[in-house]
């Protein structure tokens, strides 16, 4: 590999290349003082040179694996790996349906929809289903969750809690009488306390955040959502430069895939609409502009369709776009009460 | 190559006497050599004392610089090569198949641009599970988290259903075929390909790769262009050439995905500029239809041998 | 925490040289680059770059705290949890206890029509300001007859405030305490007015607001009404940057960190027939609930809806009238048939109707136009 490629910086790049070491192999047997004394930089700088290069060039001995590229995986066993993976729970059968059983971990996640729509409601109803254990087919995991807008209503997320537990008592009292004598009702009070709560006021400390989370998540590794609600507050008020916005946010959509293929949770984006222009007419359309569109892996407009609430699944890889409805009701996100089976395959 | 003195071991007419008389010119590289004119410097040798073997070593040095570029091709040669190597690939799609002469060509990287949700990645999953069922390797590097199996084996699932090579067994053996890196910044991405480089020259005819995707590139690059860096531009170039380079050696067909974003007037644009656009071979434009439907549109916009502005819709299963 | 110094970080000695060397100060600065632009402008390679900004980070990052924590924390140190309650049962039940503290609640009606309206009592147009100053009363009472004890401020871009009204309501709903020898006199002096007259002046009141909430024991911040603020900006189409965009952080982080209730007011206007209500994927059907002409919209767009965390919408329908709760992350969307009577506002049902469909965002005047107009 050429040493202008490496992640060194320009000057130092520029010192080996007039030295005579355009590719890294020629750094191969060098000493460190050696390369001190030619590049006249200090000792230490030219072992950090060496360090650098040859994590680079260590990925170059040809691998023994049977992959063409180290690291890779294919796509067979990904498959195997992804048919063991539970998902998340809407609470909601039929918004389950068109999302393939729920929230999908490793991947990210978004939700949009007009004020009002229950982005927030289904953001408390994830993190506290995201701890449904195992044996009711949960992931047993904890919920981070990122308010930027000052949303979250601890109260709303406590009768979310509440609900959740009931209906799992009511679950093992119907279909696991057996085990009845030793099962412990999970009390809301545990839901609320796996739950980790960061009030984030700028975007500076949105950005530093999600830098932190993968440190954060090292240290919690039974962490299996993040939720952020909203991505867009803090990036719509005060940005004059929108190209730095551009930059700065494609940034921040790369750090949550990485660190939702990383740490194998769900990361789920709450995102408001704005008004946008197109073919000829204004429309409603997710906020943060076209190159935000591509961040996610998948998108979900949370809609009305006339009295009902609908989600829709406007972008997905894996899935067919659709809709289903649903509704918010004092337990929290549940079934639409008016038709059980009536998911349009569109 | 590199600095002269690498070289001393492997080559003894260049001692140290040699790298004494070259470091007195400001010749320390081969770099450095190259931009002398070795008359000039001949004439100068000629004037020392052990000016012969002095001569040898420029001529030594003038002899190693001829074996590092690339042999001289004629255009005879060239469409031998281009016949016997460069492959088309189907894309899957009759109709696109046709506009585009055969598929994608190995030797090309080929972009697909289009805004979200236009069915860019589908198109790669499609493209990649052609090749795979026909036993062709395919690295997917996937810097959307948006790589899916489950879609992947829809598509494979479908494509062998419809011939009549369904044997049991081939689905895994086909997904075995292709393999998938996620990336997420772009040095990640230029390590890879060079690592995969070196390991296409040793096993050249072990396995053969016919495909690579990145999807998407635009989503890497982006964050590195902007504000007033030169360095990021360079590195874009450098991946540029590289991905020509690896398709053209290899005989491989890259595929790269890039995004559409506001232009001037709110019609859209792709998000990569001016000095990328030189870099893909083909530049083709994807739009979805009507939301409802699973047909796509598809619309030359670069392509160089084919007129642009021709286009056609397919579908994806 | 975005001001942060980076040279109080605890950065190795090298690097945090460099960083001051470029003028990169505060995390802010270093964060708002990326790690690239870092790489090139500080002309260190990747690896440092990645490290010093994990420490910026960790360092610039907020705490965390378990939900059950925060639970916990309010019970004990707040009232209500954190609640100033409305009075009206229905209401507070739905809301947990009242108007949340820390967050914005916004109230959306008819504009008041003016002073001359004043005496007629009940008119849609003034109930809002009747609420607001009954929850102004309500954030001034002593702590014993359930208040807040505090001060308030209110914001009256409108000057449709009015001390005798202020008192005519504490006389009807708490005469116990306003009977009292000099209460009354007490409680409009723990009322401030504030009466900007542009857009810039309320800028400028904003910013002296923010030192004295936390010296005057302010429980309480009332602005009636945002939407006249900005009249005549409510065109369509894709701004690009709010007019009120700063307004709508600074209020929200106001509330935040006095953890005091605001509550705002937002007019309505009728709705266009260009109105965008749709997504491009549900094609161009209108929704077809009800002619145009008998709907309003709250007269901020989009965007400000969203930044509120509470909606209240007053509508009238077929002759009765409801508070609905249009927006709120604790409640279902629920609406509440009320009447007037002598003694203030009095809910019909406590349990209130849960509203399906989109007409919890519609705002219905029908059979009442009057109200509107006169």
């Amino acid at each position: 590999m050429e040493v202008l490629k490496s992640p060194l910086s320009a000057s130092q790049k520029g010192k080996l290349i007039s030295a005579g070491y355009t590719s890294i192999n020629l750094l191969s047997s060098v000493s460190p003082s050696h390369l001190a004394l030619e590049l006249k930089i200090s000792e230490a700088e030219a072992l950090e040179i060496l360090k650098t290069v040859s994590d680079g060039s260590r990925s170059e001995s040809t691998s023994t694996s049977c992959t063409i590229v180290k690291g890779a995986q294919s796509a067979w066993d990904m498959l195997q790996e992804e048919e063991t993976l539970v998902r998340i729970t809407t609470s909601s059968s039929d918004f389950d349906n068109i999302l393939g059983g729920g929230i999908s971990c490793k991947e990210v996640t978004e939700i949009g929809g007009v004020p009002g729509i229950g982005k927030t409601q289904l953001g408390i109803q994830l993190a506290v289903n995201v701890q449904i254990p195992f044996d009711y087919g949960g992931l047993g995991g904890k919920a981070i969750y990122i308010d930027t807008e000052g949303s979250f209503m601890v109260e709303r997320a406590l009768q979310i809690a509440e609900a959740c537990g009931d209906d799992m008592a009511e679950y093992s009292r119907l279909y696991r009488k057996g085990f009845h004598s030793h099962e412990v009702k999970i009390q809301p009070k545990d839901f609320l306390e796996n739950i980790f709560y960061f009030r984030v006021c700028s975007y500076t400390e949105q950005i530093a955040l999600i830098n932190y989370l993968d440190k954060f998540i090292t240290d919690h590794k039974d962490v299996k959502v993040v939720i952020i609600d909203s991505i867009t507050f803090h990036f719509r008020q005060d940005f004059d430069d929108m190209a730095l916005r551009t930059r700065l946010l494609g940034g921040m959509a790369l750090k949550l895939m990485k660190l939702a293929r990383k740490f194998g949770v769900a990361v789920v984006v709450l995102n408001q609409v704005t008004t946008k222009y197109s073919d000829g007419s204004f429309h409603l359309a997710l906020a943060l502009g076209d190159s935000w569109s591509h961040a996610s892996t998948n998108r979900i407009i949370l809609h009305w369709n006339g009295n009902e609430r609908y989600a829709y699944i406007d972008k997905s890889p894996s899935l067919r776009s659709a809709s289903a409805p649903y509704s918010v009701t004092g337990k929290g996100i549940r079934d639409s009460p008016s038709n059980n089976k009536r998911i349009k395959n569109i | 190559m590199g600095a002269l003195k690498s070289l001393e071991e492997v080559y003894h007419i260049i001692d140290a006497n040699f790298l004494q008389f070259c470091a007195s010119r400001g010749i320390f590289s081969v770099e450095d050599f190259l931009v002398h004119d070795v008359s000039m410097l001949m004439a100068s040798a000629d004037k020392l004392s052990n000016s012969d073997r002095l001569k040898q070593g420029i001529n030594q040095l003038v002899l190693i610089t001829e074996t590092y570029h690339q042999p001289w091709m004629n255009g005879l040669m060239l469409l031998e090569d281009r016949e016997q190597n460069k492959h088309y690939i189907s894309t899957g799609s009759e109709s696109f198949d046709v506009l585009l002469q055969g598929g994608l060509r190995e030797g090309h990287v080929t972009e697909l641009v289009g805004p979200s949700s236009s069915g860019k990645t589908q198109v790669c999953f499609q493209v990649a599970s052609n090749v795979a069922l026909k036993k062709g390797n395919v690295v997917f590097f996937d810097s959307g988290n948006s790589f899916s199996p489950t879609r992947i084996k829809q598509m494979v699932t479908h494509i062998s259903g419809s011939e009549e090579n369904k044997v049991n067994g081939g689905v895994e053996e086909a997904m075995r075929h292709i393999e998938c890196h996620a990336v997420f910044d772009i040095y990640t991405l230029l390590d890879l390909l060079h690592q995969l480089k070196l390991n296409l020259k040793s096993q050249s005819q072990k396995k053969s790769t016919e495909l690579i995707i990145i999807d998407s590139i635009s989503s890497l690059i982006a964050p590195i262009l902007g504000g007033s860096n030169a360095q990021g531009h360079a590195l874009m170039v450098s991946l540029g050439y590289l991905l020509k380079d690896l398709s053209h050696q290899h005989n491989i067909a890259v595929l790269v995905t890039n995004h559409m974003v506001s232009g001037e007037g709110g019609s859209l644009k792709p998000a990569l500029g001016e000095s990328w656009r030189n870099i893909p071979h083909v530049q083709l434009q994807l739009s979805q239809h009507h939301t409802t439907t699973n047909i796509y549109g598809v619309y030359i916009l670069r392509h160089p041998y084919m007129a642009s502005g021709k286009s056609v819709n397919f579908m994806i299963p | 925490m975005a001001n942060k110094l980076i040279s109080e970080m605890g950065l190795p000695k090298s690097i945090g040289h460099i960083f001051a060397a470029r003028n990169i100060i505060t995390a802010k600065d270093a964060l708002s680059l990326t790690e690239f632009e870092l790489m090139e402008l500080l002309d260190v390679g990747l690896t440092q770059v990645t490290l010093a900004v994990a420490l910026i980070s960790e360092i610039a990052s907020p705490p965390y705290q378990t939900v059950q924590s925060l639970l916990e924390q309010r019970m004990q140190n707040e009232y209500l949890t954190g609640h100033l309650p409305t009075h009206l049962k229905g209401l507070d039940l739905a809301l947990f206890g009242g108007i949340p503290f820390g967050a914005l609640t916004e109230l959306v009606g008819p504009a008041g029509i003016g002073k001359t309206q004043v005496k007629k009592e009940g008119a849609d147009g003034l109930f809002w300001l009747q609420f607001c100053l009954k929850m102004s009363v309500l954030a001034t009472l002593p702590s014993c007859y359930g208040g807040l004890d505090g001060h308030v401020i209110y914001i009256d871009v409108e000057s449709k405030f009015s001390s005798r009204r202020l008192i005519e309501i504490g006389l009807n709903s708490f005469p116990e305490i306003f009977h009292l020898e000099g209460m009354a006199k007490e409680m409009a002096g723990r009322i401030t007015v504030l009466r900007p007259g542009s857009l810039s002046e309320f800028t400028e009141s904003l910013q002296k607001i923010k030192v004295s909430l936390l010296q005057n024991q302010v429980k309480l911040l009332v602005v009636d009404s945002m939407a006249a603020l900005v009249s005549g900006e409510y065109e369509q189409g894709p701004p690009r940057q709010h007019p009120l965009g700063w307004h709508i952080s600074f209020i929200k982080s106001l509330a935040e960190f006095s953890r005091i209730p605001v509550v705002m007011t937002n007019q309505v206007r009728s709705r266009s027939a260009t109105e965008i209500s749709n997504y491009s994927f549900q094609g161009e059907k209108r929704d077809d609930c009800g002619n145009f002409d008998s709907h309003l919209v709250a007269a901020l767009g989009i965007h400000w809806a969203h930044a509120v965390t509470i909606r209240l919408v007053l509508e009238s329908r077929s002759g009765k009238r409801f508070i609905k709760v249009a927006k709120s992350p604790m409640s279902p969307p629920l609406s509440f048939p009320f009447k007037i009577t002598s003694s203030g506002i009095l809910l019909l049902n406590d349990d209130g109707i849960e509203m399906s469909g989109p007409q919890i965002n519609a705002i219905d005047h029908q059979g009442h136009s009057d109200i509107i107009l006169s």
